[in-house]
């Protein structure tokens, strides 16, 4: 096994713990202080997208769900579990022929989107006690639901991107310490191809897209765009980033890295199952799934290398939505705050979706990887988050694939996708 | 009563009840009472249409000529949807990649298919169960070929690759061929030919049977060799065929939705596929409609250009086969 | 020339061999994906590929079963398609021998409706069809799948019936009619009889349309109850982490029937369907 360096794990886990004891306050929705509330009536019809095999919907439905229903006696929950995929172009006919749900659990690059479109109840003006709530999620979740002056959410879940390490590869290759900066991991990867290369590589990556590269490109210091979300030009073709792909193409180029970063290849977690790279990038759902298609994997986790702009990940997860059409306002604002009660998120946080709580950090009925996730949390950034994002999205992956490809050079091409990207912004 | 000059109205001959010279000549008592019974064939039929097909478009088609908002208002925008669709630089690309790709397809399947249908229509032992076989991939559902082709082009351990590259040595390098903007669409382009070559081979089998046996012995006798026979003795029984397939397929070409999407974002997790070489003219109308944007009404715009075009090379494929003169 | 007896028989053999790589070629993707079906995870994307699994397993099976009601999937996707293959034929038949055998006014403009709308993608229609069944309360049933998949192809269904009932030869109604029958006598004993190719052909497209349709499914339907079976394989597939051996069961149980029905019907299909294609 890896030696983890502890001190390094030990001040990332610190620093969302210190926060929350400061914040204190009341965890929200205790239910054994509660009473079953037999006054809210109705219907909630809730659309997600838990996937209709796993863990994940089963206690949804054995634990989380039943505990509302005992609370709230006289509200009947309707639920529909929909392939992501499919998820919103059903909810773009849905919000088109005025067949919605209630309440929903939303990408969050979507919220912005439909806030825009009018489709969601502003929750900062329709919840009483939005502001307690708020001040106990974290912030950077809570910022994804935020359009123009309202927000229009809750966070629900949320998820970030870590480094996992295969133990067997790394031990293979003789690599002793995970690496914590750029320079470390570059080193790792070398060693790794001197030794057991050219068929495996240090690192794997499954695309160009801003999920894939914004890693990256943050924690060289680069960024998208301004921070008032006006501009992208000095930003997405500024130093940073234009050093940040500069040094994904090095390693590409080198054999260093997975081919599959330009696409049409093996999934990394199938490459990182077999052997076939030493890291790769991923999320909290990962250690069940491996624990199902690769039992004898040993893997062990660490941050995104820290670079000039120290580690930085992207943040994803879900927010839990209301539409503006819901007919069933106190029932549908009942099911978001039970969803965001401290039972409800750790039970859910058990089976891989990681809770927003800040006051469940370090919980000890948590999975043991988690505090690596959350603590990078703590340096984690939402995604552009305008109605957009989509286009942006493709001008980024279109630009950092051309570069990799070769076809231009890194700083046209990121010249080009700011070009577009202002575009966007500026419509 | 003349010939028709309407292609697919040709056979009909006139039902002897109905008068010669129109029917403008009957009574109205009559000719309701003769009407009312074909209108009663036809009004199921033509109901469910009317809701479900006429209404709809008709709807979508006024659509296109607003600004339509997903909740509120919509306002009238007179042509500035069709306007902005033509001088699109995009949807033009879009546009050339689906010709492109309705041009290999359909000449892929009227030349394997017609090649399958040659090899089957000699009597050689299991030509049913060769029929069978070359028929699966018709009635295979597209998502379930389009994940089976994914898992084949896989860019690092796919099987295209080993057989390429480890076996034939034909290339030297794996080829992520969903990934590669200069394959990624001929890749695609590739499981449309196999899919439907099944299906025009069993046509062009109905159409073979109708050559005379005669015909080929008399040939054969005046001393045409294979070849010749082919081209002077079967070929002029395809046009026919060949026609009603060469339509179809356009039709079919333009339509194809659901491999290129699930293809390309399967490979690279965009609809365009790699750096957009994949976009054809459905999926850059599906991205407007759902895919970011939410805009509709520039979407039903795009379909209808997109029908027009179709309706166009249509016709034109028709005046073509009509020029070559048909039997 | 004469073909001799030795160029006959290197014909023969030629055209076999020929048949049979180009068969090989068919088959080989179905062969990989019934193989990587038995196939546990791990086995999945290896180089060089086994045909014949190191390991099999029915794992894949049974999961893809167990998850979120297979079984289910199953009969409700052969209730819609049973009935709206029943529907389509029948429409397509009416409509298409009254186009095909009798006169009258707006014939020529219906029947460029119809055509027309083969030429639209449907794609375009989702919305509007969406907000029609909306209307109608159709919303969250599975009539609602009947209903609209029976219209979807009527265009290209019509077309195909209308060349079948256009080739018969006039004789057969004066013969069958003594004082003229009306059309719909002539229709159910003379021309429906006789067109039975015809009708294989159509209830098989209709067949494979309802048995495959996803996006419509997906759009409006609300209970898991209800769920097709398309949903159900797409359920299964998870972007970038797809597990192959999981869709391919669940991919070969879905093809089961529709193989099976094709086996028993591939008769009638092949013999007589095209016909009216070929006249028309």
């Amino acid at each position: 096994m890896i030696a983890i360096d502890r001190k390094r794990l030990a001040a990332l886990v610190a620093m969302p713990l210190a926060l929350a004891l400061a914040l204190g306050g009341v965890a929200v929705g205790q239910s054994e202080a509660m009473e079953p509330d037999e006054s809210v009536t109705g219907t909630v019809t809730f659309w997600n997208g838990y996937g209709a095999d796993g863990d994940e919907i089963t206690t949804f439905r054995n634990e989380v769900l039943p505990a509302f229903q005992a609370l709230y006696p006289n509200v009947t929950v309707e639920t529909q579990e929909i392939p992501y995929d499919d998820l919103r172009q059903k909810l773009v006919t849905g919000i088109a022929g005025g067949v919605l749900p209630d309440v929903l659990r939303a990408d969050i690059i979507w919220v912005p989107e439909f806030a825009d479109q009018g489709a969601l109840m502003a929750l900062d003006e329709e919840m009483g006690d939005f502001d307690d709530i708020a001040a106990q999620v974290f912030p950077g979740p809570l910022s994804t639901n935020k359009w123009g002056e309202h927000y229009y959410g809750l966070p629900l879940d949320t998820n970030t991107r870590i480094i996992f390490a295969n133990d067997a590869v790394l031990e293979a290759a003789g690599v002793t310490e995970l690496p914590g900066t750029v320079e470390e991991f570059e080193a790792m990867l070398a060693t790794v191809q001197a030794a057991l290369g050219p068929d495996v590589y240090g690192y794997a990556e499954g695309g160009t897209g801003g999920w894939n590269v914004l890693p990256w490109i943050w924690s060289f210091g680069g960024a998208i765009t301004d921070p008032e979300l006006t501009t992208a030009s000095g930003y997405l073709n500024g130093e940073g980033t234009v050093a940040a792909v500069t040094k994904l193409k090095e390693w590409l180029d080198a054999g260093l890295m997975s081919p599959s970063i330009l696409g049409g290849g093996t999934a990394t977690s199938d490459q990182f199952g077999n052997g076939q790279t030493a890291t790769v990038l991923e999320g909290p759902w990962m250690p069940s799934i491996f624990a199902n298609q690769f039992p004898e994997l040993g893997f062990s986790y660490m941050p995104v290398p820290a670079g000039p702009g120290g580690s930085q990940s992207v943040v994803g997860g879900e927010d839990i939505v209301v539409f503006s059409t819901t007919q069933n306002k106190d029932a549908a604002l009942a099911f978001v705050r039970h969803m965001l009660s401290e039972e409800s998120q750790l039970a859910m946080g058990k089976v891989g979706q990681m809770p927003v709580l800040a006051s469940l950090v370090g919980h000890p009925d948590l999975p043991d990887y988690y505090p690596t996730f959350m603590g990078q949390l703590g340096n984690g950034n939402a995604r552009t988050p305008v109605p957009d994002w989509p286009a942006i999205d493709e001008a980024i992956a279109n630009a950092v694939l051309k570069s990799l490809r070769g076809d231009m050079e890194v700083q046209a091409a990121l010249d080009e996708a700011a070009g577009i990207v202002d575009g966007l912004l500026s419509s | 009563m003349g010939t028709s000059r309407r292609y697919w109205a040709r056979p009909w001959r006139r039902p002897s009840h109905v008068p010669v010279g129109g029917t403008t000549l009957e009574p109205l008592g009559s000719r309701l009472r003769r009407l009312l019974p074909i209108y009663g064939l036809l009004l199921p039929g033509l109901l469910l249409f009317g809701i479900w097909a006429a209404y709809p478009m008709a709807r979508s088609f006024l659509m296109s000529f607003t600004d339509w908002r997903l909740m509120g208002e919509s306002t009238f925008v007179g042509l500035d949807n069709y306007t902005r669709a033509v001088t699109d630089p995009a949807f033009h690309r879009a546009l050339v990649a689906t010709v492109g790709y309705t041009a290999v397809t359909v000449a892929g399947q009227l030349l394997l298919g017609l090649g399958a249908a040659l090899l089957l229509n000699e009597r050689i032992h299991g030509r049913s169960l060769l029929r069978l076989v070359y028929y699966l991939p018709v009635i295979s559902s597209w998502v379930i070929v389009s994940l089976i082709f994914v898992w084949l082009y896989n860019g690092q351990t796919g099987v295209l690759n080993w057989l390429l590259n480890d076996v034939l040595g034909i290339i030297d390098k794996n080829v992520a061929w969903l990934a590669e903007p200069s394959t990624a669409l001929w890749a695609i382009a590739l499981l449309g030919i196999w899919k439907g070559v099944g299906w025009t081979m069993v046509v062009y089998l109905a159409g073979l049977q109708t050559v005379p046996e005669e015909l080929h012995e008399a040939a054969a006798i005046d001393g045409a060799g294979t070849r010749a026979r082919f081209r002077n003795v079967t070929l002029p029984f395809l046009r026919t065929t060949t026609t009603f397939l060469l339509v179809v397929l356009t039709i079919g070409g333009f339509s194809t939705f659901i491999p290129i999407f699930v293809m390309s974002t399967a490979a690279t997790g965009q609809i365009g596929g790699p750096l957009n070489s994949t976009e054809v003219a459905l999926t850059y109308t599906w991205k407007q409609a759902f895919g970011g944007g939410l805009d509709f009404a520039y979407a039903s715009a795009l379909s209808f250009l997109v029908a027009a075009v179709v309706a166009l090379i249509s016709i034109l494929e028709l005046r073509f086969a009509r020029a070559q003169g048909q039997p | 020339m004469i073909i001799g007896q030795w160029e006959a028989r290197l014909r023969r053999v030629v055209t076999y061999a020929a048949a049979l790589a180009f068969g090989l070629v068919m088959i080989a993707p179905f062969a990989f994906m019934v193989s990587t079906a038995f196939k546990p995870h791990a086995y999945v994307l290896e180089i060089p590929p086994q045909l014949i699994p190191e390991q099999p397993t029915l794992d894949n099976f049974v999961r893809a079963w167990s998850s979120g009601d297979f079984g289910r999937y199953f009969f409700n996707s052969l209730f819609v398609t049973v009935l709206s293959t029943a529907l389509s034929v029948s429409l397509a038949a009416m409509l298409g021998f009254t186009f095909a055998r009798y006169e009258f006014p707006g014939r020529r403009v219906l029947f460029g409706a119809l055509l027309f709308t083969m030429m639209v993608p449907g794609m375009l229609l989702l919305i509007p069809q969406f907000i029609v069944a909306r209307d109608l309360g159709l919303i969250n049933t599975l009539w609602g799948l009947i209903i609209v998949y029976s219209v979807m192809n009527l265009g290209l269904n019509t077309f195909l019936m209308r060349g079948v009932y256009a080739a018969m030869p006039q004789e057969l109604f004066d013969a069958g009619s003594v004082d003229g029958a009306g059309p719909w006598r002539a229709f159910r004993s003379i021309a429906l009889p006789l067109s039975k190719p015809g009708l294989a052909t159509v209830a098989i497209f209709s067949w494979l349309l309802a048995w495959d349709e996803f996006t419509w499914a997906i759009t409006i339907l609300a209970d898991q109850d209800l769920y097709t079976l398309p949903i159900g394989i797409r359920n299964l597939q998870v972007a970038q982490q797809t597990e192959w051996g999981l869709v391919f069961a669940a991919s070969l149980m879905a093809l089961a029937p529709v193989l099976v029905l094709f086996v028993v019907l591939q008769k009638q299909f092949v013999s007589g369907a095209f016909v009216g294609a070929t006249k028309g």
